[in-house]
């Protein structure tokens, strides 16, 4: 029996009985001990009725008498029992979704960051504040630890929902309006986070990296990108490549502008590659970024995540791609 | 045929059975076809639902092989939603709702002591609805071309910009076809249950499974219109753009969510109620003693089937919903553990006041209560919004509604199933192979959804086709599987056991389990006509008090014990005291509901293709058919031999003025109510809520035609309302005419209407505000022209001697049509009209 294990003893990085921050933890305690009330009610219910088929003798009883015992389990088990456990549960429980609600902190603001789901991917934002720029990036989440952070969440397609569940509850993400889900990691460290509403054919590979980091690192990644950057220089066919088959939906920021092919404008925009080479994963999550991963990628991606939303680059040559590939590794803050 | 010493009958009893099964029988070959008996209905229902629930098991293993191991490429993820989808649609729509269905029409009728149920074509009508729905629905797995969004279709996954190909067609058609099914079985099982109870069984005296299937077809009838009309709002944005759940074109998706669960969780407990039915009947006959607190339990089952219309919103917490309301939900979601908590103790101290037996029905009774048990406690945890925010969308979830469903609905059938087996087959299951299914199952059933509890708090969300091995799920997954496979086998084991005690099961007994109710107190296996004579019911254990009822019951010494008139006859009586009222007498077989149903079934599929021109003429055919089948009512020839003959005590009920047909339309209306608030819940909900809803500055409809069309119809009714008045006091004169002066009226205001719809130039695919303005008026249109239909048939029948002031009924019907569409038409027009001019488009 699982249930037999730790209490902890599982460390996925999706557990939601490994928490990391303090609305998950307070829903582990929350979890556990309605487990063992729970556990407690059912076993003496399903006692008592075994019981009753173990009793050889009966009394005689009255009509009155009947009636007596009658009202007894009926109000006590029926009424009482349920209607306490209920008022326990709100009064002692209920409390505890308060950290997730964005509500006014005692000083300051909370951190903001706009996380938009996509059809599979995450686009993360980061807002500028006196004129900086916002800072895009996808499928990786830099988040500051040991404070609250609020995500403000956006759908620009279907109902998606995010989800970390080491450090708390999830919130749908509803296409034409935005909600605010504030959570906390208490320490630095890397957590998995993945889409929770169903969301079409690939919403099993619609993953995210969410890394916790003390609050300098994370100012000193926010400036990192965004210090004004310039492309690498001497990759010419590559870039060239890049602006006919692909810039049309995902945005590089800084390149040049007359190489998009606009001919093949597309609705449905793509994951801005800025800083890829510097991201964990490929694909929200179907490949471990290393070298030669983004051709391979863009190689044989319909076959690694069928149905995504990027065409088949089967009328492009390897070369071509590996060309591409190569050149977006280096892109790096 | 019977165990009934059938020797010591006298000749003339013998002629009453055989002119009984002359009668009520049904026919051979292809006319079987023809058959309305709820017998032989109900029977095809519940063989039905069982096939389908082999398919929904066989995609349910297909899961769980694909989920065995990580990183499993058994089945494409293409194929792996679709798969889940359907596996899903088939158990809720397709087992879960019709089989408990069938077995609610085969048993009311025998439980509450009459022949048949009252509208018996409609029970046909609605199994060829069931049938061909879920053909089609299923036909699309074949196709690979099935619905891919999920057994709940969240717009816009569903819509076409997501979900471009037809598989969202089948869905929403299908289930529509299927839920006419579920809504007409709702009506009869209604109007059967108040009004054609035996002489004397007044409401309190009631068997409880009574009670049970009252509140689930009252359930069915007002839960189901939300999705009925969700789905066509969202089957007109798929096939025609109109813009209902598309937030640019001032729709919302989270309106999909509120209509599809204002069904989905009263729907839970539509599932539940009739399973608590079967458990409250068995516990009372194995503990030998009647059920303690029956009012208890019958208040339970009120407050239950009330509250559970106030719980939807607990399926959307974590979509965004105001603070307040979340609490509010909350709250209720948990307080329906208090009448579920009094029918549990009320079944605990039943058994602590009797001596309990235990047989194999009551193994499957301690199956389901410790699983539902289990089932509950998660659910009252699950209704914690924080909590809930954590395990929404995972398998925890999962394994939560497995335990409710599975325990509240599967174990209740299987008890109900091996307790029933005798009085279907008279023959008695086994006890070893039955035993050996039930633990099979039982384990197999925990061994699976117990560790998906687990496998959900270590993060596994519901519907992903597969998972890393570093998650760490994967003895989890194995260890669930196994348990499914282990489950299969022990269903594959009660089929073999219940084809086998066909053939080899011993003769049962007239009464095998000592039970107390009238389903036993006939042959086995039971006559069509259930009764020779009715007997009078003055106690709640009619057998258990009158251990000699089967005996005297069929040597016909009971009421009703004539049938040289020709006519099938059951019982009308009052709903609450259960005095008689009427003779009812039933229709007999007929080709009609096949017809309409066929036609039905060939609108679904031009729908599908989207050859329009073809679903027009269909439609058409199918109000035609329709009609015609409603023509052979009254005194029509071909439904009631000499009507105006001898007169029977208590009169046949279309010489009165309150018959079944009158309660019939009523309870349709309940129906149509639910589904035009829905629509109006709808209007207001887009109004107030949708991100870019745009009201124009000035109502675009026509308020002088508005108003003249309301003038029309509320003349109209005034009118119809005098002439029924008039027929009351037995004068019929110019009966004829004054419907016809009722049909132009309608038609009448149905013409003003299409000016109205014409002169609006609507834009229906630009914006959802003149799409939802569309379909209100589309809505009163069709009753328009169905009220104006309805009289202008009247007229012709009253020439034809089918309607008179001795045969009064139908008039009466189509007056209460009218009441409904007066109230509909004019708070509708304060809701588009009135109000949005009032508070202006300033918006």
């Amino acid at each position: 029996m699982p249930l037999l294990g730790l209490l902890s003893g599982c460390a996925g990085e999706m557990s939601i009985l490994d928490p990391a921050g303090p609305s998950a933890s307070a829903q582990f305690w929350v979890w556990w001990a309605m487990f063992g009330f729970s556990m407690v009610v059912a076993l003496v219910l399903f006692a008592l009725w075994l019981y009753t088929f173990r009793r050889r003798e009966q009394p005689k009883r009255t009509p009155r008498e009947e009636q007596r015992i009658m009202l007894r389990w009926v109000i006590g088990g029926g009424i009482l029992l349920p209607l306490a456990s209920i008022v326990a549960l709100l009064v002692l429980a209920a409390p505890t979704g308060r950290s997730m609600i964005p509500l006014p902190l005692p000083e300051g603001e909370a951190e903001l960051i706009e996380v938009v789901g996509h059809q599979w991917w995450w686009e993360i934002r980061y807002p500028g504040e006196n004129g900086e720029p916002d800072v895009v990036t996808a499928n990786r989440l830099v988040m500051p630890a040991g404070e609250p952070v609020d995500f403000r969440l956006v759908s620009a397609d279907v109902i998606h929902a995010f989800w970390i569940p080491r450090l708390g509850g999830k919130r749908d993400m509803v296409p034409g309006r935005h909600s605010v889900l504030r959570l906390e990691a208490d320490v630095p460290g890397v957590f998995g986070a993945q889409c929770a509403e169903y969301c079409g054919a690939q919403h099993t590979n619609m993953l995210l990296h969410v890394e916790a980091m003390e609050r300098e690192d994370y100012e000193a990644w926010l400036a990192e990108r965004r210090a004004p950057r310039e492309l690498q220089q001497g990759a010419d066919e590559a870039q060239e490549a890049f602006g006919e088959h692909c810039a049309a939906c995902h945005t590089v920021e800084g390149f040049p502008q007359e190489l998009i092919n606009d001919d093949m404008a597309h609705d449905i925009p793509g994951p801005d590659l800025t800083d890829i080479g510097s991201r964990p994963t490929l694909g929200a999550g179907v490949l471990p970024m290393e070298e030669g991963a983004i051709a391979y990628w863009l190689e044989h991606h319909q076959t690694l995540k069928p149905g995504n939303r990027m065409p088949p680059h089967n009328h492009i040559d390897t070369e071509t791609l590996q060309d591409i590939g190569a050149w977006l590794e280096t892109m790096e803050p | 045929m019977s165990d009934t010493k059938d020797a010591t009958l006298t000749p003339e009893v013998r002629r009453l059975q055989q002119g009984m099964d002359e009668v009520w029988g049904n026919p051979k070959g292809l006319r079987a076809l023809t058959v309305v008996n709820h017998t032989t209905v109900g029977l095809r229902f519940m063989v039905t639902g069982a096939v389908f629930f082999l398919i929904g098991g066989l995609l349910a293993m297909l899961i769980r092989t694909q989920l065995a191991f990580p990183d499993n490429d058994f089945m494409s993820p293409e194929i792996y939603n679709q798969v889940f989808t359907m596996h899903g649609t088939v158990m809720m729509f397709l087992f879960a709702i019709p089989i408990l269905e069938g077995l609610a029409i085969y048993m009311i009728p025998k439980m509450i002591g009459a022949r048949d149920l009252v509208c018996p074509r409609l029970t046909a009508f609605g199994y060829y609805c069931y049938l061909f729905g879920g053909i089609i629905l299923f036909s699309s797995l074949l196709l690979e071309m099935a619905p891919a969004s999920g057994w709940f279709m969240y717009t816009p996954l569903s819509s076409g910009e997501y979900s471009p190909g037809p598989g969202s067609d089948f869905w929403l058609l299908g289930i529509t076809f299927v839920e006419i099914s579920a809504l007409s079985a709702g009506v009869e099982l209604v109007v059967s249950i108040l009004r054609t109870r035996t002489q004397g069984m007044a409401l309190h005296k009631m068997p409880l499974f009574a009670w049970y299937i009252l509140a689930m077809a009252v359930m069915i009838v007002v839960g189901f219109p939300p999705l009925i009309l969700g789905s066509i709002l969202l089957e007109l944005e798929r096939a025609a753009g109109m813009p209902f759940f598309e937030v640019a074109g001032g729709g919302d998706p989270v309106l999909w969510a509120h209509l599809f669960w204002l069904f989905g969780h009263p729907e839970v407990y539509i599932i539940f109620l009739p399973g608590a039915g079967i458990v409250s009947t068995l516990i009372p006959v194995f503990a030998g003693r009647p059920i303690v607190g029956y009012g208890w339990v019958v208040a339970a089952i009120i407050i239950m089937g009330f509250v559970s219309f106030g719980l939807w919103v607990h399926h959307m917490f974590t979509l965004g919903i105001p603070q307040l309301a979340l609490a509010f939900f909350s709250a209720a979601s948990m307080l329906v553990a208090i009448p579920t908590a009094i029918q549990i103790f009320a079944w605990l101290s039943t058994l602590w006041l009797g001596r309990p037996r235990m047989t194999l029905p009551m193994l499957w009774i301690i199956g389901f209560l410790i699983i539902f048990v289990l089932g509950g406690l998660t659910g009252v945890m699950l209704a914690l919004v924080p909590f809930n925010w954590q395990v929404h969308d995972t398998h925890f979830v999962v394994a939560h509604m497995h335990y409710v469903l599975v325990g509240g609905m599967l174990f209740p059938l299987m008890a109900g199933l091996y307790y029933w087996l005798p009085q279907v087959s008279g023959r008695m299951p086994s006890e070893r192979l039955g035993k050996w299914s039930f633990w099979l199952i039982f384990i197999g059933f925990n061994v699976t959804f117990l560790v998906m509890h687990w496998t959900g708090l270590l993060g596994m969300r519901r519907r992903v086709f597969t998972y890393d091995t570093a998650m760490g799920w994967d003895i989890y997954n194995l260890i669930s599987s196994v348990g499914g496979f282990m489950m299969s086998a022990g269903v594959a084991l009660l089929i073999l056991d219940i084809a086998l005690h066909f053939r080899f099961g011993r003769k049962a007994p007239q009464n095998p389990w000592g039970a107390d109710t009238l389903e036993w107190a006939m042959p086995k296996p039971p006559t069509a006509y259930n009764f020779v004579s009715l007997p009078t019911v003055e106690t709640r254990h009619p057998l258990w008090e009158k251990p000699d009822l089967s005996r005297t019951i069929y040597e016909g010494r009971h009421g009703l014990a004539h049938i040289d008139h020709g006519r099938r006859e059951t019982w009308g009586s009052d709903a609450l005291t259960g005095k008689l009222r009427e003779t009812i007498h039933l229709p007999s077989n007929s080709w009609w509901p096949l017809f309409a149903a066929l036609a039905i079934a060939a609108v679904c599929i031009s729908l599908l293709v989207r050859v329009y021109w073809v679903g027009a003429v269909a439609t058409l055919v199918a109000v035609v058919l329709l009609l015609r089948w409603s023509w052979e009512n009254g005194a029509h020839p071909g439904k009631a031999p000499e009507a105006s003959m001898a007169p029977s005590d208590p009169p046949l009920h279309y010489h009165t003025m309150n018959g079944p047909g009158v309660w019939c339309m009523s309870v349709s209306h309940l129906a149509n109510g639910s589904l035009y608030l829905s629509l109006l819940f709808g209007w207001f909900y887009l109004w107030t809520v949708a991100p870019e809803w745009q009201m124009p500055d000035s109502s675009p409809l026509s308020m002088p035609m508005l108003v003249m069309g309301g003038a029309a119809l509320t003349l109209g009714t005034f009118w119809l309302a005098k002439l029924v008045r008039r027929l009351r006091r037995g004068n019929d004169a110019g009966l004829g005419g004054g419907m016809y002066l009722a049909g132009g009226l309608g038609v009448l205001q149905s013409v003003l209407l299409m000016a109205v719809i014409w002169q609006a130039q609507l834009a229906p695919t630009e914006t959802a505000h003149d799409a939802t303005l569309l379909v209100a008026l589309l809505y009163v249109l069709i009753h328009a022209l169905l009220g104006a239909t309805l009289c202008l048939l009247q007229g012709l029948r009253v020439g034809y001697g089918y309607v008179s002031a001795k045969v009064p009924m139908e008039p009466v019907v189509v007056l209460r049509f009218w009441y409904f569409h007066l109230v509909v038409y004019w708070s509708l027009f304060l809701a588009i009209w009135v109000l949005p001019t009032v508070l202006g488009g300033a918006s």
